[in-house]
């Protein structure tokens, strides 16, 4: 037996899902104003159909709601009853063909209609005369065919309904007869995926926090595995004792996951990193773990490419790097389409699929080693002309220039204002200068420009 | 001889369809299979090596500034992602050119750059890097990894404990990695990788001052390989990368005056 519970326009939608949980765990939500319930053992609990109906509505009245009831074998038997009327109807199993026979058409408009209850929009509402679904096509169809009520679209032939409206005819003619096309799909309430532990005492340190955070990352991961999910970001949220055992500080880190992921050694390993670069500020007296689900990963495996290390490893590793080498100091390099020397771009490393690799080979080719920070040099000229390369930095040879090329003068970006430049990518964008290539005596050949404004000379890299 | 003997024995294996039974008991550096080296896509090279630097060993490219060394190792890292392996290079003193790594092919999307720096002085960078190839061949997977120590100073190259590099061959025996150091002067020395010493010139074209530019270079490479399997010597043309020289005074961005 299936109850619908349809609340009066202007109801709360989490208040109706409220009043229908406390009845039972198998509900399905048809738009904002309608729930369907599954009553499979329910009569144990509450008595007979009626009972049930009865309970319900008064929860519901005292809750604020005002609702129609329709109980019957089948669930459309009962949307199309709560739609038609109002307060309490029941139907016993079996007999639910008569009492839809009356029925008018214009019901399947409605409860065929799909209804996101998301969608704050989404209207079923029987007394609403305008509603959209009566001017559906194939309602207007079936009246020009001088149907009026359910019986009559029930009581024609199946293969000519099929043969004349398609298989949108063929499943209004199952609603009509009050059959259901599909299982009811049991509406699973949003999940919090959260562990949290209070400690007895403050704990300092990231040592202890990390069996912290094995005791709670295993009851989460073993939650996610359960539903079906991997976690996309990591919440870690610390609460902090001061000194004076009073002032309470919240120290939050977000860790977002490259790739869905539940396995808890992963899970601990990352956001330990991640304290180890950003550590809390005092001793830690409560801590929280969450993560926001998303659906897991489905991987097929390929037998004719290379395997790659998984996302869990990568990221793993990727974060072990980054606390080693420095934030933004590890990844993969992207080309700019620009005439800046030496610009480029950092991303974070997430090797697609091989499958359109293995184009052909490329002739080997000289490369350059940059100095990220351009060396300053002091460069003798003679007659415009580069003669000898002095150079201070240790670990660079100078000389006298044998070979020269140049100058190449090249400029861009002037436009632009300078901006405060980073560590990582230390490239001013704007540049003004005449290169050249010079080959010393020692053999070894450089690359080096003239900032034209300020008249000095710098070594951009190395040929090699 | 004795190699002429063990090819007449691996022939005589083969034609009783005894090779997979017996090679595949042999080191990684005795097989022949792509499985067993990784090229460097450097035709004279690796038909030299009989295939490219073995894999589940540290070699080694050694040589002074503009030999080649860079460019050798970009080819070899351009020829591991083209087979849809994925690489690593451990970035010193953060040398490396996107363009020219570009330029030699790289899937730059499948090389994991490592950029580290010179503050807190050499010492301290060493350790950084030595520490991040570690962590990189621990987590396996990859199919070149590149230690780049080619402007560290020698005296802080002489702080490394030698036990480093036993302890590198150690972890990556057995996998499919090569790691490949490169670095002035010989480092690892060790027992089964190879050592490439370059020693080369940058060519130069045109006499007159305005047509004069870098061509390319001219390499020469001394293999020297466990049990003198491959020693010998190969000459390799490198030529220039035309982003560097021609393209931008093509378009108009750069110009020569």
């Amino acid at each position: 037996m299936f109850a619908d519970v349809y609340a009066a326009q202007g109801s709360s939608f989490e208040t109706l899902l409220d009043v229908a949980r406390d009845f039972s765990p198998r509900i399905e939500t048809c738009g904002r104003r309608e729930v369907v319930l599954d009553l499979a053992g329910l009569t144990r609990l509450f008595g007979d159909a009626k009972t049930i109906a009865d309970e319900l509505r008064r929860t519901a009245a005292d809750r604020g709601l005002r609702v129609r009831i329709a109980i019957a074998g089948t669930r459309t038997a009962a949307r199309l009853l709560a739609h038609h009327r109002a307060g309490v109807t029941i139907v016993d199993a079996g007999n639910e063909a008569a009492a839809l026979a009356a029925l008018p058409l214009v019901l399947l408009a409605r409860i065929s209609h799909p209804n996101d209850p998301n969608d704050p929009n989404a209207s079923n509402d029987p007394n609403d005369s305008n509603d959209p679904n009566d001017s559906n096509d194939l309602l207007t169809t079936l009246r020009r065919w001088g149907l009026r009520t359910l019986s009559d679209l029930a009581a024609l032939p199946a293969d000519e309904v099929a043969a004349r409206l398609g298989q949108t005819g063929i499943a209004w003619q199952r609603l009509a007869r009050g059959e259901d096309s599909a299982p009811l799909v049991p509406s699973v309430p949003e999940e919090r995926f959260e562990q949290a532990l209070d400690l007895e005492w403050p704990i300092e340190g990231l040592e202890p926090l990390s069996f912290v955070l094995a005791r709670l990352m295993e009851p989460l991961s073993a939650h996610l595995e359960r539903r079906d999910r991997g976690a996309a970001v990591l919440h870690v949220r610390l609460q902090l004792v001061k000194r004076d055992g009073v002032t309470r500080e919240v120290h939050e880190r977000s860790l977002q996951l490259p790739a869905p992921m539940r396995d808890a050694r992963t899970l601990r390993t990352l956001a330990l990193l991640d304290l180890e670069s950003h550590p809390p500020s005092a001793a830690i007296d409560r801590v929280v773990v969450a993560v926001d689900p998303t659906p897991g990963r489905v991987i097929q495996f390929s037998l004719l490419t290379r395997p790659l290390p998984s996302p869990e490893q990568l990221s793993t590793l990727m974060a072990r790097l980054t606390a080693l080498m420095g934030e933004g100091r590890c990844g993969s390099a992207i080309t700019v389409d620009s005439w800046q020397p030496g610009v480029f771009e950092m991303t974070s490393f997430t090797p697609r699929d091989s499958r359109d690799v293995n184009s052909a080979a490329s002739v080997p080719r000289l490369a350059m080693r940059r100095f990220r920070f351009p060396v300053p040099a002091r460069i003798r000229v003679e007659g415009g002309i580069p003669v000898r390369v002095i150079i201070d930095r240790r670990g660079l040879s100078g000389g006298k220039v044998e070979k020269y090329a140049g100058p190449w003068r090249t400029s861009g970006g002037w436009w632009m204002p300078v901006p405060p430049l980073s560590p990582i990518q230390p490239i001013p964008p704007n540049w003004d200068r005449d290169e050249w290539d010079v080959t010393l005596s020692d053999g070894a050949t450089y690359r080096v420009f003239r900032e034209r404004d300020t008249d000095a000379w710098f070594i951009e890299g190395v040929v090699d | 001889m004795a190699n002429q003997a063990l090819a007449r024995l691996e022939t005589a294996l083969r034609d009783r369809k005894l090779d997979r039974t017996l090679t595949t008991a042999l080191p990684v550096w005795e097989r022949r299979d792509d499985s067993a080296a990784i090229a460097t896509d450097v035709a004279a090279l690796d038909a030299c090596l009989r295939g490219g630097l073995p894999r589940g060993q540290l070699s080694e490219i050694v040589g002074p500034s503009s030999s080649g060394r860079t460019a050798i190792v970009l080819q070899t890292i351009a020829a591991s992602t083209r087979r849809g392996e994925i690489a690593a290079l451990v970035d010193t003193f953060d040398r490396l050119d996107v363009a020219s790594a570009a330029a030699a092919g790289i899937d730059l999307e499948r090389l994991l750059w490592m950029r580290g720096e010179a503050a807190g002085g050499s010492d301290a960078a060493v350790n950084r890097a030595l520490k991040a190839v570690n962590l990189v061949l621990q987590a396996g997977g990859f199919g070149c990894v590149v230690l780049d120590l080619a402007d560290v100073p020698p005296v802080a190259l002489r702080r490394i404990p030698f036990t480093t590099w036993l302890r590198v061959q150690r972890i990556i025996e057995g996998s499919d990695t090569a790691c490949v150091l490169i670095a002035a002067q010989p480092l690892a020395r060790s027992a089964r990788g190879l050592t490439l010493s370059l020693a080369g010139r940058v060519r130069w074209t045109g006499d007159a001052d305005r047509s004069r530019h870098v061509a390319g270079a001219d390499i020469d490479v001394r293999i020297v390989s466990p049990r003198r399997r491959f020693d010998g010597e190969v000459s390799v043309a490198l030529i220039t990368n035309d982003s560097h020289y021609n393209e931008p005074r093509r378009h108009g961005g750069h110009g020569a005056i």
